[in-house]
């Protein structure tokens, strides 16, 4: 029996490596991850379900490969532990998007990028904790209780994908999927000091993955490294017939991030740089990130987004908009939380969404519904998507001059639980990260040091043109570089075998 | 911009079909109004002759899939999550009113 | 109500204003609209189902591309316009049969706009409209154009859209499955999602006969193009009629209703003759139309209340994110063209043209599909396009009749009877054969239609049961005149009485005379031998 206690924090290559050349099985490697999973996510609550019995009957399949000799023949992700945000559809498993309304749901489909990812070879670990239906920035409106940031339990780990960002950085999983509407992959990532990738809108199958808005979504993965999320981005890509917004791409991540970054130019935004609410700690470290960049060759050059202030607006008039039409569904009817004794469906229905849906998400819903109303509409949905058509006009202006665009993912480090109340002031906290979904761009977050005072990872984004988000990976491929890898948070790496 | 009332946040609960208690009311309405007056720099913008994004991917039209049966769920799979049935059929309390102009 | 006006006297003083909302599922193709399940009338419940049309959390919908071509089929049928820039919307309403609480549909701009179908109001029906007696033919006044028969209405089409139609609901514990008084509803989503087309007509229409003519129309148009079965009993294709009075001579549009289940082409036309005449009676006894939706309950002949509409429905359309957008190519509406099948208007254009048909016999002929393919295939099979031949204008018009009136009878009364099934006892050749023995004087008319029930009956030839019958009709001279000699001789005071006046008397000599021919003989001939014999 190897000693498998140091597993967690293997690459996905040093896995690939590791069955290889059988210094571990994969049944071995998954019997030690769900084992961690059971030790060591009561301190975090980043797994809402751990799925022994999927993951060990994908690992079996590995090791029957492996004996075959046909191990070669396996996708990226062979033998790798994974996990989803629970917010992506897995025959026979939970579904519950972190909501009472889907407390019991038990999909009887599979979503494309899980399945791409299990067709890849990767062991489902099981499903990850996030803000209810997506709808938050610090997984404290999950109906199951929060996720605490690894680096500091007292402290969120982001969101919504903060389960994602959480397990990669404790180590309980190697990669892992998450959404990303206004930010929900890139600040988690940020927060907890690991890669997060929001692919280019139309590069990952959103089939399967419970929309909030769908004109904003996008599937990517969370790693602890740039490879490893390239790797992921090699599994996860292509033109799903199921999603009409899907594109046909064929990009290898794997070697843009072989690439190195000289003669690349890299665009800085003073509106963003300059802007008010951006700490010094996060301003210093991006600017820093700039600097090595530029050591290496890459051209630092200013671009502006003279639209950029309106998108915070607009994603808060198009995501209310559009979450209130895709949570109409969930009606007590077919499937859902349905509150028992009503007599007539109109009483089944108010109650069963009260009940079924948490504060934030039925916030957003009666603003979406306020939002489309007639003569409202034409108030603000119409003039939004305007605004959209300047910031995606932005874009393709500032990207005439740069490869990629660097900025931070969010103003601040993590912050404490309970901090910030106010959802109209939480909202702001979004403003580095949507006009990336504004635009359908690809953006990702990199870590590049941590935060002098508070000793919490910071990171930076990086915001590449549609379709060119092999860009980005060259760029983060260079920052990892110089600042290092991410790793594994301090408090979850080394103790199991010291 | 005139704030909504706590009238106005019980017609949007009524037509979103959530059922919203007297006592969240009050702050639910002051949430709106709050999470409204951040949506004010769309008002102030002039988009004269600018014309709208639906789509992020703008090349991207006449997505369609050929006319082609693909295998679907059965019944017991289609009613395994719903919380009451009856014959094969989803089952409901009655229904007051009626629906759209179908 | 205590009693309803003669719809001729409310017309004289009101004008009704009649717009219909036609929606037609696209039966023929194999699958719905935004998922690859089966189109299936009848299946089990729930059987025909998969995430995206249960609406599950997650699914997404990818559109039919055969659909698309159907709809822009009908927008080309139907003279409109094909929009090459249009998206798909979601209109949002919570309704238990709409698995998403939304319907995706189309917003502003539909795949077609702005079209038309120009009616032949002809018959009984023509004298609904006011005021035709006053125009001479050829003469146009708004939208009509005074013919022959009656006259040619111009009805405006505003757009055909595409959307999805909603599952099926039964309700229990209610009386006759009704929403009202049911205590729970079950709900099947085989139906959801299946691809609809819904066609919106301007407020052209004057007449519930315009109304009627109006959907047998696109009926018959729908069912040339294949693309949908247009079973108004099985609901693929359902009317909802807009109906509003103003008084004669006013322009101002008055309050409107709108009328649901008119299931039959009769329950389209007596519901709005009945609601147009409801509202006049509101209307002079000085009451108030509520806009509102009614229904009309055929058994009890009148419209009933089903929903009061205090403030517009606000279904916060939005555009659909998830489908793109079409951007049509000119090439590609060409090559939906190119699979225009042909037309009714034209079939019965060229039936005039090659077989000498009236317009009134063609434009009958046409009606329904199967029947003129029938007379087509007759006519291949003997004659073939001779306009200029009297006996091809001849057989023409006799297979015309026995097409118009026995077989449409018998595809009515009969649902078994399928004239494009290859079983089908009554061939093409046995119809000539059939009105060939007519034509001949071989067999009498009245014999023709019981040989007519045979064939059908005994899968056997006209010739055949003719001989088999003995059902020679007599056409001999000699011997009908033997017999009207024998029936003059034996009747002498009728003879006197005919001679005095009453010239009715002559059925009573030929009746006599067919008796005593065992009603074989040539009626033609007979009448005309009685009539010389008796004013000689």
């Amino acid at each position: 029996m190897p000693d498998m206690s140091r597993y967690y924090d293997l690459s996905v290559s040093q896995i690939r490596e590791g069955l290889a050349s059988g210094q571990f099985s994969a049944c071995e490697l998954t019997a030690a991850a769900l084992e961690r999973v059971d030790a060591e996510d009561q301190k975090i609550h980043a797994f809402l379900q751990v799925t022994p019995d999927l993951a060990m009957d994908a690992a079996r399949e590995v090791d029957q490969r492996i004996a075959q000799g046909a191990f070669d023949a396996m996708g990226p992700l062979a033998g790798v532990p994974v996990a989803f945000k629970d917010n992506m559809n897995l025959t026979g498993t939970r579904t519950t998007c972190a909501s009472r309304m889907l407390e019991t749901y038990v999909s009887p489909y599979t979503a494309t990028c899980v399945d791409k990812v299990l067709q890849a070879g990767g062991i489902p670990l099981g499903k990850l904790n996030m803000d209810e239906f997506a709808f938050g920035s610090t997984t404290e409106s999950s109906a199951f209780g929060p996720t605490c940031n690894p680096w500091d339990l007292t402290r969120v780990p982001g969101g919504s994908s903060g389960g994602s960002a959480a397990a990669v950085a404790a180590g309980l999983a190697t990669v892992t999927l998450g959404s990303d509407t206004g930010g929900s992959i890139r600040q988690p990532a940020n927060f907890c000091g690991v890669v997060g990738v929001k692919p280019t809108y139309g590069t990952v199958s959103r089939y399967g993955v419970v929309a909030f808005g769908s004109s904003l979504d996008q599937v990517g993965p969370f790693a602890r490294s740039v490879k490893d999320a390239a790797l992921a981005m090699n599994a996860l890509i292509g033109r799903d017939p199921k999603d009409c917004t899907s594109q046909d791409i064929a990009t290898d991540f794997v070697a843009a991030a072989q690439q190195d970054v000289a003669g690349m130019r890299i665009g800085l935004v003073p509106e963003f740089m300059n802007a008010p609410g951006l700490s010094s700690q996060v301003k210093d470290r991006i600017l820093e990130a700039a600097a090595k960049l530029e050591a290496m060759g890459a051209q630092i050059v200013e671009v502006t987004l003279p639209n950029a202030a309106a998108s915070i607006s607009s994603y808060y008039v198009l995501g209310p908009c559009e979450a209130f039409s895709n949570l109409a569904r969930f009606d007590s009817v077919r499937y859902g939380y349905c509150d028992p004794g009503h007599r007539d469906l109109q009483g089944q229905y108010d109650a069963s969404r009260e009940i079924g849906f948490g504060k934030e998400a039925r916030r957003r819903m009666l603003l979406g519904s306020y939002l489309l109303a007639s003569g409202v509409y034409d108030k603000y949905y119409y003039p939004a998507q305007k605004v959209r058509t300047l910031i995606t006009q932005d874009y393709a202006r500032a990207y005439e001059s740069c490869d990629v665009i660097l900025m931070p993912a969010s103003p601040r480090p993590a912050f404490k639980f309970g901090e910030i109340a106010d959802p109209a002031e939480m909202y702001l906290s979004d403003v580095f990260t949507v006009s990336i979904n504004i635009a359908g761009n690809g953006g990702m977050s990199v870590p590049v040091g941590l935060c002098p005072q508070t000793g919490m990872p910071i990171g930076a984004q990086l915001v590449c043109p549609q379709f060119k988000d092999e860009n980005m990976f060259r760029a983060a491929a260079a920052l990892e570089r110089a600042f290092g890898p991410a790793g594994v948070a301090p408090d979850f790496a080394g103790r199991a075998g010291e | 911009m005139k704030k909504l009332t706590q009238q106005d946040v019980r017609g949007l609960a009524s037509y979103a079909r959530i059922g919203l208690s007297d006592e969240e009311l009050p702050q639910m309405t002051e949430d709106l109004n709050n999470i409204i007056a951040t949506l004010e720099p769309i008002l102030e913008y002039n988009l004269e002759g600018v014309e709208p994004t639906f789509h992020p991917i703008g090349s991207l039209s006449n997505v369609m899939r050929e006319d082609v049966e693909v295998p679907g769920l059965t019944q017991e799979q289609a009613l395994s999550n719903a919380p009451a049935a009856q014959d094969g059929s989803f089952l409901i309390p009655s229904i007051l009113g009626e629906g759209g102009d179908r | 109500m205590s009693s309803v006006k003669k719809l001729e006297e409310v017309l004289k003083d009101w004008e009704a204003v009649i717009g219909l909302e036609i929606h037609t599922e696209l039966t023929t193709l194999n699958t719905k609209m935004f998922c690859g399940c089966k189109l299936e009338f009848g299946a089990q419940p729930n059987t025909h189902v998969c995430p995206v049309c249960l609406g599950l959390p997650g699914a997404l919908p990818v559109p039919n591309k055969a659909a698309i071509e159907s709809i822009v089929l009908a927008g080309l049928a139907t003279n409109c316009d094909i929009e090459k820039h249009s998206m798909f919307y979601r209109k949002n309403y919570m309704y238990p049969d709409m698995a998403k609480n939304f319907q995706t549909t189309q917003g502003p701009v539909a795949f077609c706009m702005r079209g038309y179908l120009d009616l032949d109001v002809d018959g009984a029906g023509a004298k609904e409209r006011y005021g035709l007696e006053d125009l001479a033919e050829g003469q146009t006044q708004d939208n009509i154009t005074r013919t022959k028969d009656g006259y040619v209405a111009h009805v405006g089409i505003t757009r055909i859209h595409m959307e999805e139609d909603a599952g099926k609901m039964i309700h229990v514990g209610g009386g006759e499955g009704r929403i009202a008084g049911a205590t729970h509803s079950l709900v099947d989503y085989n139906r959801a999602g299946t691809p609809l087309i819904e066609l919106v007509t301007e407020p052209d229409l004057r007449t519930p006969e315009e109304a009627r003519l109006f959907m047998q129309k696109l009926r018959q148009i729908f069912l040339a193009l294949g693309i949908s079965d247009c079973s108004m009993e099985e609901g693929s294709m359902r009317c909802d009629g807009n109906v509003s009075l103003r008084r004669r001579g006013t322009t101002q549009f008055g309050t409107k209703t709108e009328l649901k289940n008119m299931n039959s082409f009769k329950n389209l036309h007596d519901g709005l003759l009945y609601e147009i005449c409801r509202q006049a009676e509101v209307l002079e006894e000085g009451g108030i139309i509520y806009q509102e939706t009614r229904h009309w309950d055929p058994s009890a002949k009148r419209t009933i209340v089903m929903r009061v509409k205090e403030t517009a429905d606000d279904y916060r359309l939005f555009p659909e994110p998830d489908l793109a957008p079409y951007d049509l190519t000119d090439e590609w509406i060409d090559s939906v063209r190119a699979k225009l099948p042909e037309l009714p208007d034209q079939k019965a254009a060229r039936f005039q043209r090659d077989f000498g048909l009236s317009a009134y016999d063609a434009r009958h002929l046409v009606a329904e599909p199967a029947v003129a393919a029938f007379f087509q295939e007759c006519m291949d099979v003997s004659k073939g396009p001779d306009a200029q031949d009297d006996s091809t204008r001849k057989l023409a018009k006799a297979l015309a009749n026995l097409c118009i009136n026995d077989i449409t009878a018998r595809a009515n009364a009969d649902a078994a009877f399928d004239l494009a099934s290859p079983e089908c006892p009554l061939t093409p050749a046995r119809a000539v054969e059939l009105v060939g023995l007519i034509s001949s004087d071989a067999i009498s008319s009245k014999q023709g239609k019981e040989v007519f029930a045979a064939v059908i009956e005994l899968d056997r030839d006209p010739g055949t049961i003719v001989e088999e019958r003995g059902m020679k009709q007599v056409s001999d001279t000699g011997a009908i005149e033997a017999v009207v000699d024998q029936v003059i001789a034996e009747n002498q005071d009728a003879v006197a009485r005919y001679k005095d006046g009453n010239v009715k008397l002559i059925g009573f000599f030929v009746g006599n005379c067919m008796k005593a021919l065992k009603g074989q003989g040539n009626p033609k001939l007979i009448n005309q031998i009685v009539a010389e014999k008796l004013n000689q």
